[in-house]
């Protein structure tokens, strides 16, 4: 099998494309790969160009090659290696992301990583704030933020912005946020953006405002299954060229961070950046349950505000979650207010003062925490450590 | 001169032949009908089928006899027929010169008059003779302008008035039927969808069985030893699935008939538990790309796919693609009948080769190997000098995708407006393992794991031969070989700009190789230019660069 894979060409291959071949794995029906280059005969390169042109009418095309690795078991039956879901899509209607299989449970078949979401969800519950909204007129969010950092210096680590709507009005919220006082150092940002705004907002980030602190980690996307979710987006003829069926996130970090040595502040690649909607998500959200979820189980801080800018519309809620403050002119509930929630957070959190050196002067900062068990710690996703390093910290 | 009135008829029954010379792609040009009607009485000469004109010497000697005879004959003609050919600019036989043949043409054929004509020169009586007007006089591309336009909009596009509504005077207008009239699918995007549907051939596919019962039984028969199969695995070991279905077969009474017809319809995971396997640690991140298979303690499975008839692969009978040729937006007219330029390549350093060697392309896919600070096993291309390829040579205006990743996202999307195009789309590649699962483990990204890849979608110009709406912006593959992308998105391309539109692919190598599409990278083997225009600048180019070194 794998020798017809092999490109047997009687003509020299040129020595830059032997050194990329000594590079290139070939598969066979099981998926193991094979290097090619031990079975690569290379013969002495001699041939002008212009007699490539001429003579490579006669050499097999690599193309041809496969077709013989695809119909070679032709003769009573093949078996199909790949579904093509996109064809399916053509010919059915179907769509390609309702047949993956793990939809209902992203994580089946490793209980390792289960029992990690299980823990952490039960530890982040168990550290949380009460659920908190402010219901705000879109105009008063910005002075009201204003307000809060003055009087009570209210800051947040996790901070969400927009939801899964088009026309959120989320640009001119963005140029007028406090963002570097609001925000901790670390802190995360989590920004909703259709691809038509994406550029707009490449402008924004890289602005005074943003871009001196906040790096743009990682682009986060959430997947409706199909034309019946209600979070399908809309099809508003935006000149693009395909149907639309994703929603974007963007991650930024400020500060930092290391994912080797900073696990009480993040634990990385416990989530993916790729979300699809749950069926067992049966309540329609502004901001799908997983989402917040990526969100909690990255961060341990504790302090996480949700801005909703615009109205959501009357098929779009705005649900409350416990850990997280959310406000916009649509939040239902209005029970708000700092010192109280200063209050609250201080007896849920572990309290850590991390000091860093500001100048000359040093300045301490306190961070609130989800504490974390030995058992989460066990089992999180880690960096790989060097033996020499691995040493030193035992030592 | 005057030309005798006979020989005329072989003129009428080449226009009544031929009245399509006034449309695209002759327009009426008078240089062209002259060669067509030359080349007409030549065949008719010599197939020896010129029964009804007598006068056979006299039509040669007009043979090729030049323009200026043409024009004479033309104008002639029409004193004769009652002007029965219509040109945007009159022709006269006193001042024939270059330019009013190049810029009269000639836009309208009176069919009537013709029929006339042609009864009088036969000597038949003067008769009512039915005829229908296939084209009217009018201004260049009226009528395509009009349909354009249609396309654009949707079917249906009155608000439709419902029961409750009908009773009112006024009718009530609310936001959710505001939406659903924003929403409706225009009719080009619907006359696409239902061809792209008869024209792709249809691909097998099998749905996945979930049935843990049937796996473990269908498991226990294919790799039991007592009949012969084998115990342990190792990656060589392996029978392959014809082997696997031929067993299934034999044991067909060990299992029950439910099995047995699930096992030849539907996709089965078989898990292969050796002596090493500890079930409780659950599946392994790589799957059947794991290299330590032979010791890995994770589970592993055997994919059970159904067999399928060779010849069942491709369905699609000759009437529906007859019936997918009728609509024809953004293609040839004469698609049906065209044959897919082969497959062609050059390798070639692309920061060095000049891009007007290639010619102009409707799509084009590159996949630069960004350099992502990460040591890779190929090389890398820097930024610098991946925007400042000359890219906007190759296109005047059409789509370009492009691959990006992490931190190039910024850099594409930045290349892509250097380039002068537009970001349309972002298109992912969701990443599915052996079990057709999104890859959810095994560390694939910095901050968080990566089970996607972005595909930036750019725009120039205003292309309205695009094929819009057919194509959702997800693409779900397995993964293959490192760095190799999904054929999907070539399908998707040909849909969004036709199978016979130029196309290129940069920084191909051998795997991307394929029929109506051009490759050109620095991995691939040789140079095979099938396009005589682009083998003959090649050639050329190579020359002078060697006369210049």
């Amino acid at each position: 099998m794998s020798k017809n894979v092999e490109h047997s060409r009687q003509s020299a291959p040129s020595e830059s494309s032997v050194a990329a071949l000594s590079n290139r794995y070939t598969y066979n029906k099981f998926g193991s790969r094979k290097r090619l280059s031990d079975r690569l005969t290379v013969a002495p390169s001699g041939e002008t160009l212009k007699d490539e042109v001429g003579s490579s009418s006669e050499t097999r095309s690599p193309s041809e090659n496969r077709k013989k690795v695809a119909f070679k078991e032709e003769r009573p039956s093949v078996f199909v290696k790949d579904l093509d879901y996109n064809n399916h899509y053509i010919h059915t209607g179907q769509s390609p992301v309702s047949q993956i299989r793990n939809i209902k449970n992203p994580i089946e078949g490793y209980p390792k990583l289960n029992k990690l979401h299980t823990l952490k969800k039960a530890q982040v519950v168990k550290h949380s704030t009460k659920p908190y909204g402010v219901r705000i007129r879109s105009d008063r969010i910005i002075p009201t933020i204003n307000s809060w950092i003055e009087q009570y210096s209210l800051k947040f680590d996790v901070i969400m912005i927009g939801a899964l709507i088009e026309n959120q009005f989320i640009l001119p919220l963005l140029q007028s946020i406090p963002i570097h006082k609001l925000c901790s150092k670390p802190g995360f940002l989590f920004i909703w953006a259709t691809t038509q705004k994406i550029s707009e907002l490449t402008v924004l980030l890289n602005n005074e405002n943003f871009n001196k602190k906040f790096r743009r980690s990682e682009e986060l996307i959430f997947l409706p299954v199909d034309k019946t979710s209600p979070y399908y987006p809309a099809d508003k003829g935006d000149g693009s060229l395909l149907q639309k069926q994703q929603w974007h996130c963007w991650m930024c970090i400020t500060g930092t961070v290391r994912r080797s040595t900073d696990n009480h502040l993040i634990h990385c690649n416990v989530d993916t950046d790729l979300q699809i909607e749950s069926p067992n998500d049966t309540r329609k959200n502004a901001v799908p349950d997983s989402m917040y979820r990526v969100a909690e189980n990255f961060s341990n801080s504790n302090r996480r505000l949700h801005i909703v800018p615009s109205k959501t519309g009357y098929d779009m809620p705005i649900r409350l979650r416990e850990g997280w403050v959310i406000m916009g002119p649509d939040v239902i509930l209005n029970n708000f207010h700092p010192a109280a929630y200063i209050k609250d957070l201080s007896t849920s959190s572990l309290l850590q003062y991390k000091t860093y050196a500001n100048g000359l002067n040093s300045v301490s900062n306190a961070q609130y925490l989800v504490p974390q068990t030995d058992e989460i710690e066990d089992l999180r996703p880690k960096s790989p450590t060097i033996a020499g390093k691995k040493l030193q910290s035992q030592l | 001169m005057t030309a005798e009135v006979a020989k005329f008829q072989p003129f009428i029954k080449f226009l009544l032949q031929n009245e399509r010379v006034v449309e695209n792609p002759i327009r009426g040009q008078i240089m062209m009908i002259m060669t067509m009607y030359y080349d007409h009485l030549r065949n008719e000469h010599e197939h020896g089928s010129q029964v009804d004109n007598g006068d056979d010497d006299s039509s040669n000697r007009d043979d090729c006899r030049g323009i200026d005879h043409f024009v004479d004959f033309l104008v002639q003609f029409n004193q004769i027929s009652g002007k029965s050919l219509v040109f945007n600019k009159e022709i006269s036989s006193q001042n024939s010169n270059a330019s009013m043949i190049n810029s009269s043409r000639l836009v309208w054929i009176f069919r009537t008059k013709l029929l006339l004509l042609q009864d009088r020169l036969v000597g038949k009586e003067a008769r009512n003779i039915e005829y229908k007007s296939h084209l009217e006089p009018s201004e260049e591309n009226h009528n395509s302008i009009e349909l354009l336009d249609a396309l654009d909009k949707p079917v249906f596009s009155q608000i439709e008035a419902t029961e409750w509504s009908k009773d009112k005077e006024i009718l009530e207008c609310n936001f959710a039927t505001l939406d659903n009239l924003l929403q409706r699918r225009t009719a080009s995007s619907q006359l696409c969808k239902h061809k792209a549907s008869l024209k792709s051939a249809k691909k097998a596919y099998f749905e996945v069985c979930n049935n843990n019962n049937h796996n473990q039984v269908l498991a226990n028969i294919s790799f039991n030893k007592r009949n012969g199969g084998s115990g342990g695995f190792n990656k060589s070991s392996f029978p392959s699935v014809i082997q696997t279905h031929q067993k299934i077969d034999e044991c067909q009474s060990m299992m029950s008939q439910e099995i047995y017809q699930c096992s030849k319809r539907k996709i089965h995971f078989l898990p292969i538990i050796s002596s090493h396997t500890d079930l409780y640690l659950g599946d392994c991140s790589y799957l059947d790309t794991c290299h330590k298979m032979k010791s890995c303690r994770y589970l592993h499975y055997y994919s059970l796919n159904p067999l399928v008839q060779a010849n069942s692969i491709c369905r699609g009978t000759d009437k529906v693609k007859c019936i997918g040729d009728e609509y024809t937006m953004g293609e040839c007219f004469t698609e049906y009948e065209r044959e897919i330029t082969p497959a062609q390549w050059i390798n070639c350093d692309i920061r060095y080769l000049p891009f007007s060697v290639l010619g102009k392309f409707a799509a084009i896919i590159s996949d630069p190997a960004w350099d992502i600070h990460m040591s890779l096993p190929y090389g890398t291309c820097k930024d610098d000098e991946l925007l400042s390829l000359p890219m906007h040579e190759l296109q005047d205006e059409g789509i370009i995708l492009l691959w990006v990743t992490g931190r190039s996202i910024e850099i594409g999307r930045r290349a892509l407006l250097k380039w002068g195009y537009r970001v349309s789309d972002e298109m992912i590649w969701v990443k599915l393992n052996q079990l057709k699962r999104t890859i959810v483990t095994g560390r694939t990204g910095h901050w968080l794991n990566h089970s996607k890849e972005h595909l930036l979608l750019g725009v120039k110009g205003d292309p309205y031969w695009l094929n819009r709406g057919i194509d959702t912006d997800v693409v779900v593959s397995a993964t293959r070989a490192t760095s190799r992308k999904p054929d999907e998105i070539y399908d998707i391309v040909e849909r969004l700009v036709g199978v016979h539109s130029r196309k290129l692919e940069i920084f191909g190598r051998d795997h991307n190789t394929r029929p109506g599409w051009l490759t050109i990278g620095n991995q691939l083997q040789g140079t095979l230019i099938q396009e005589t225009e682009v083998k003959q600048r090649y050639t050329e180019y190579l020359q002078n660069s060697k006369t210049n070194s």
